[in-house]
């Protein structure tokens, strides 16, 4: 349970192992959220604080700041029993202790590295996606070359 | 709640979303592998099989392999706008973190970077009317970006914004 924000190379490394296990597990679910960083910044009178009468109020900070990226695998609760399964749904649930929740804290300079290094991760952990089928393609090359045209669009 | 059928037009209505409530709205990416033996993924099968043209489903479900997809959510919880996107191709998966990067820049209350914008007006081309007012400069553009974007994406009116929203994803 990490109450703390991870710092960046922390966060990845954690990511990629939390995509690895879901993988092992062979099912799952992996969330990534991102959103404006709003509360608990160091800043005494935070650039964001709502004002009432504009409803335009947070369009132009004048400062930059910082998002959130939140990484979990959605396992708030756990059944109790396996019983606990059917149809009652809520009931025979349990918090999960041990649900896996990671936050790190991306300061605004260093967002072009992290969505750079992000990307990468993501691109390699997700697995299990459909590959670009060339096996289709390949036959259409090999037929006329008006199917060729065609076939290239879709 | 609207699923979008392209990256693209997801990139360009979160885009905008953003925009209007930049301190709200969050993205969230769904990385999926569904498990084939719940329940969930029996049902559908049994029904299809009662149905008249039941054999060239079943055929095809039947050859069914434990598929990831990757979802992604735009949702600003003040407006209760939410915009989908699902697809399970491996090639939209570095092009869709490029995006999130660019519409964390947005979070971030960045500048875009000027090919970017270029990009994303290419993107959109056909709402040429809208993309060019996208591009947030100081505050005298607030107007004009409020305007442009009027029958998208209204800044304000809550609840009135979300229903606008889809009805216009709908189309």
């Amino acid at each position: 349970m990490a109450r703390e924000h991870l710092s960046n190379d922390d966060f990845f490394t954690q990511l990629v192992t939390l995509i690895e296990t879901t993988h092992q597990k062979g099912h799952g679910s992996v969330y990534l959220t991102q959103k404006r960083l709003t509360y608990g910044t160091s800043d005494p009178s935070p650039p964001t604080a709502k004002v009432p009468d504009d409803p335009l109020w947070d369009l132009h900070p004048p400062n930059p700041l910082p998002l959130i990226v939140r990484a979990t695998d959605g396992k708030s609760h756990k059944l109790a029993k396996e019983e606990g399964a059917d149809a009652t749904g809520g009931i025979g649930r349990t918090k999960n202790g041990e649900k896996v929740k990671l936050s790190t804290v991306v300061q605004p300079e260093s967002i072009e590295a992290f969505f750079t290094r992000y990307a990468e991760v993501c691109k390699v952990g997700m697995r299990g996606l459909r590959r670009r089928d060339r096996s289709k393609r390949k036959k259409k090359e090999k037929g006329k070359k008006k199917g060729l045209a065609e076939g290239a669009k879709p | 709640m609207v699923y979008l059928k392209t990256p693209e037009e997801w990139q360009h209505h979160s885009a905008l979303l953003l925009q209007a409530r930049p301190t709200t709205t969050r993205i969230t990416t769904k990385y999926k592998i569904p498990n084939l033996a719940s329940p969930k993924y029996q049902k559908p099968n049994r029904r299809k099989r009662d149905g008249g043209e039941g054999e060239q489903k079943e055929q095809h479900t039947g050859s069914k392999v434990s598929r990831a997809a990757l979802v992604l959510k735009t949702y600003d919880p003040e407006s209760g706008v939410v915009l989908k996107l699902k697809t399970d191709k491996a090639a939209d998966v570095g092009r869709l973190i490029a995006g999130l990067g660019r519409l964390g820049r947005r979070m971030a209350a960045l500048p875009e970077k000027a090919e970017e914008a270029v990009m994303e007006d290419a993107e959109v081309a056909e709402q040429a009317a809208v993309g060019g007012a996208a591009a947030p400069t100081g505050k005298e553009t607030t107007a004009a970006i409020n305007d442009g974007k009027a029958p998208q994406a209204p800044g304000g009116g809550g609840g009135g914004g979300g229903a606008k929203k889809k009805k216009k994803g709908k189309k």
